[in-house]
């Protein structure tokens, strides 16, 4: 047997935990501790999520008849694009990294805190201000020009374009701060024999998401400082009737963007390698591939940009290169399914519910993954630019892909972070009510699409009100598991068992330390000595290492 | 493994007393790289913002290049020039100080500090006749450029131009001025005796911010003033 | 225990700051080297090199940044991993300026080949220019005009030397403003 850790937890609860070792409203406000910051992410991104997911259902119900129903084109118009700049900008973006990978990433690396404690709680109330100026933007005359802010329409229109761009622009310091937080904890603090080959899987994707946040968001940050500046001042650089260039501001826009899109989908990688190699209790298939592939994805994610603009103007030749190299984009992204295949063939796989929802995340990914192919072939993505393929695929990336780890993840770690085991069954029908409702909703938008259902439209044609129909009833189905999954697990914080130190046999270092862990983490610095996919014998008789 | 704990050195207690080491650290020598390496890849994000408004200028450029030129005949070539030479000279100084740190001189450092703070306040001065003069002039950004009401023809569309100009120095000005606060407190820092050969990351990383200032600079000058 | 290690290996004496200390004589002469640098491309500034001063100025510039990252920031001898984030970043802006030149370039070329437009260009508008500035805002160009005219008239009228002391200059003029409001 060939143990990968030894530092076993070897006096256990005799430290009082993170969550009770200082008490009051202020311990909380003014932490450092990075677990209390990813608790403290996690409730705020999860409001964020409700909020926007509202808006989404209020949406799906406008769209229910192809007429107008409740909502002026105006009201659709803001909905739509608050649903999109608070799913993206405060929820999705910071949702993986700041809260899970704030409270995981030190222990995984065997630290007592992250490199930089104090920046840490910083960003997140840089966060929070970024928040109230969204929120300012909402009250005050909405925002209507779509989570992209195309010029030129956004320095015209009348609504509250340049509160809300700050909001996102500072949003984007908060995420350049955590990612440039994350970098440095990952290469300074790594514990004793920690070396880039025993990394757990999570941490090579958290990292790659942080080289890409760091890269990425300031390119972010001057294109809104142009646009503010556009709006306020009409220096004409975006605008045809100055003399300047939209597409411009798409090139712009989208070099930080589409980057965006892998801060969203690397961290869900990361959690369904954690998943499902813990639950297959299978050393992971191809280590190194997956790892190295999370950082051939935040590179190659930074030359594939232009296939935003297929239809926007972009000239035919970079159309044809940038149709390309989004092709390449599927190369490391395949590695990692066929890895996490074939790590499931032949494991000893425990079917509870973090584990379907890794199971779920393969097919919603891979779905996602592969329509994503023919939007970046030119000939066709013509036909399917700004239709409801294009709503369907990016949703089975971002909530097929990321918010199913992101929930998986939850699960996984849920033991860890608050200490409380939940309901099994439960979950298990949280994850079913969520994937079925979230399949009948998007996968009837690619057929819609297909046939020429435009984005964004708040009426239709008759013609689609079926298809329509089954994909709002579909959105009930998720919201529905959705609130069921956020009941239960308000739930086990007061009624659920107490959670042991590993309740999965898992071998990283998390797991290494009492749940939920003490304020330093480890009683002892750990020593690594292996893989942190190294399991002990399975006994299948048994379960493995429940007790 | 036996000899994970064998070659710890004697002295090493230096560092579990030392109050600059902060507790999640272990040593010195992991808090300082660390400041540092955050400090460079905070030094990558400034480069990737301001190269955003560098495109602009080249794009614009490539648009227009008559008006990009005949506008930037109406930039003072002395004041940008003077400004080189004097952000140039705050470079230096800043090096000089984190060197005298380095050494153990902290009265040298404090000087350097002054020296350095003193150029980097000339440098607004310059600026600031510089945009009396633009302002004058009318020589705004977008919808405020009224150049041609007071005299000055240039043809083509040059409130882009001076859009342009005034972001990037504008800009750059803002991390001048956010340079010099640093550089303040660093200063009253100094004061309290905080920093010394061992413990001097602080200063490092000041003068790394305030060199990146510089190097914006460099380039800023030729492409906004010089260059025909 | 002191635990010693960096990068998740150990350290042999962790308590020791080995930083270089360049001596005097470099600082002097990487500062010299600059200010040369920088008359040099001052003066040339001056000679009619046409295209080539772009190039010629960059060079220079490429060079003055050179000294300042390897000597000033230490970057010549410092952690090779902070000279790998250095580069790194240029090329990630050397990406984001060649794809968007590389659009923004072959676009021209298609447009003008088909005679369709984007922005606005002088070719294709002759005659007809765009409004400038305060010409979009009509109440404002009056305004301007109307205090061009309290003290009078236009200065410069066609003079191209430009930044000449603007600060008594502005004085000056705010207080005619204030005299002709009264």
């Amino acid at each position: 047997m060939s143990t990968a850790v030894q530092s076993q937890d070897p006096h256990p609860a005799v430290e009082p935990s993170y969550l009770v070792s200082k008490r009051g409203l202020m311990s909380w406000l003014v932490t450092v501790d990075h677990k209390r910051l990813g608790l403290m992410y996690l409730a705020s991104v999860m409001f964020f999520f409700l909020i926007a997911g509202i808006l989404a259902i209020v949406l799906r119900t406008e769209l229910f008849t192809p007429d107008q129903d409740f909502m002026s084109a105006q009201t659709y118009n803001q909905v739509f694009t608050l649903h999109g700049a608070i799913m993206v900008f405060l929820f999705i973006i910071p949702s993986v990294p700041a809260a899970l990978g704030n409270f995981l990433l030190p222990l995984m690396l065997g630290a007592k805190d992250v490199a930089f404690p104090r920046l840490n709680l910083l960003s997140f109330y840089v966060y929070s201000v970024a928040a109230v100026f969204l929120i300012v933007a909402i009250l005050t005359s909405g925002l209507d020009t779509g989570w992209t802010f195309y010029t030129p329409y956004s320095t015209s229109t009348g609504t509250a374009v340049i509160t809300a761009t700050a909001g996102v622009f500072i949003a984007g310091f908060s995420s350049i701060l955590t990612g440039l937080n994350f970098v440095v904890t990952v290469h300074k603090m790594r514990a004793p024999g920690m070396n880039w080959n025993r990394m757990p899987l999570f941490v090579w994707a958290i990292y790659s998401t942080a080289v890409i946040q760091v890269l990425a968001t300031p390119v972010l940050a001057i294109t809104l400082l142009l646009l503010i500046v556009e709006r306020s001042l009409g220096i004409g650089i975006f605008d045809p009737a100055m003399g300047g260039d939209p597409v411009l501001f798409q090139h712009f826009f989208w070099f930080y963007s589409h980057p965006a899109v892998y801060i969203m989908i690397l961290p869900g990688f990361g959690i369904i390698s954690e998943i499902i190699t813990v639950h297959s209790r299978k050393h992971i298939f191809g280590y190194k591939a997956i790892a190295l592939s999370s950082v051939a994805i935040a590179v190659i994610s930074f030359v594939v940009w232009g296939h935003h603009l297929f239809v926007s103007g972009q000239s035919e030749l970079a159309g044809v290169l940038f149709s390309f190299l989004t092709f390449a984009v599927g190369v490391p992204t395949a590695i990692k399914v066929f890895s996490w295949v074939a790590t499931l063939y032949g494991g000893s796989i425990q079917y509870n519910t973090a584990c379907w929802y890794g199971m779920a995340f393969l097919w919603t990914f891979t779905v996602g993954g592969l329509t994503g192919l023919p939007l970046s072939t030119l000939a066709i993505d013509v036909h399917l630019h700004d239709t409801y393929f294009v709503v369907a695929h990016f949703h089975y990336v971002m909530v097929g892909g990321t918010v199913v780890a992101f929930i998986g993840g939850l699960h996984h770690w849920w033991p860890k972070m608050t200490g409380r085991m939940f309901n099994e069954t439960a979950g298990k029908w949280g994850c079913l009510l969520v994937f079925v409702g979230f399949n009948v909703t998007f996968m009837t938008q690619f057929f819609l699409g297909h046939q020429g259902m435009p984005r964004r439209y708040y009426a239709y044609l008759p013609e689609y009100q079926v298809m329509h129909q089954v994909s709002t009833i579909g959105s009930y189905i998720l919201a529905l598991g959705l609130l069921w999954t956020l009941i239960y697990l308000l739930h086990s914080l007061w009624k659920g068992d107490k959670a042991p130190s590993n309740p999965w046999g898992a071998v990283t270092l998390e797991w290494q330390t009492q749940s939920p862990p003490i304020e330093h983490n480890f009683h002892e610095t750990p020593h690594i000595h292996g893989s942190p996919y190294d399991f002990p014998e399975i006994d299948k008789s048994a379960g493995a290492l429940h007790h | 493994m036996s000899n994970d704990h064998a070659h710890a050195p004697a002295h090493v207690d230096d560092d579990e007393h030392n109050p600059h080491l902060a507790h999640h650290f272990d040593t010195m020598g992991q808090q300082t790289a660390s400041a540092k390496l955050g400090m460079w890849l905070f030094l990558a994000t400034e480069i990737l913002m301001f190269s955003g408004l560098f495109l602009a200028y080249f794009i614009l450029r490539m648009f227009y290049p008559e008006m990009v030129l005949e506008a930037h005949e109406h930039l003072s070539k002395w004041a940008g020039g003077i400004n080189t030479v004097v952000l140039l000279s705050s470079s230096y100084t800043m090096a000089l100080g984190v060197r005298s740190i380095q050494l153990g001189d902290a009265k040298k450092l404090r000087l350097m500090l002054v020296l350095t703070m003193l150029c980097g306040c000339i440098f607004m001065v310059v600026k600031y006749f510089e945009y009396s003069a633009k302002f004058e002039h009318g020589m705004l950004p977008g919808k405020f450029y009224s150049a041609h009401l007071h005299g000055y023809e240039i043809e083509g569309l040059p409130h882009i131009f001076f859009g342009v100009y005034f972001l990037m120095t504008g800009l750059h000005g803002v991390h001048v001025v956010i340079g010099l606060a640093i550089m303040l407190w660093m200063f009253i820092r100094a004061g309290r005796g905080e920093f010394s050969a061992k413990n001097y990351v602080a200063i490092e990383n000041t003068g790394l911010y305030w060199h990146l200032v510089d190097l914006v600079w460099i380039f800023l000058f030729p492409l906004l003033y010089l260059v025909k | 225990m002191a635990k010693v290690f960096l990068n998740g290996q150990p350290v042999e004496h962790p308590h020791e700051v080995h930083e270089h200390i360049s001596p005097m004589s470099t600082y002097n002469g990487v500062i010299g080297a600059l200010f040369v640098l920088t008359g040099l491309t001052f003066a040339v500034s001056f000679a009619d090199l046409g295209p080539a001063s772009l190039t010629v100025a960059m060079v220079v510039a490429f060079v003055k940044a050179t000294l300042v990252v390897a000597y000033f920031m230490h970057l010549k001898y410092d952690d090779k991993f902070h000279l790998f984030v250095f580069l790194g970043t240029i090329i990630f802006v050397g990406i984001f300026f060649g794809f968007t030149m590389f659009d923004l370039k072959s676009r021209d070329a298609l447009n003008d080949e088909q005679e369709t437009f984007v922005r606005w260009k002088e070719q294709t508008n002759e005659g007809k220019g765009l409004p400038v500035g305060v010409d979009n805002v009509p109440e404002r160009r009056a305004k301007i005009l109307a205090e061009i005219e309290a003290h009078g008239g236009g200065h410069g009228g066609g003079e191209h030397s430009a930044g000449h002391g603007g600060g008594e200059h502005k004085a000056e003029a705010k207080a005619e403003h204030k005299a002709a409001a009264h």
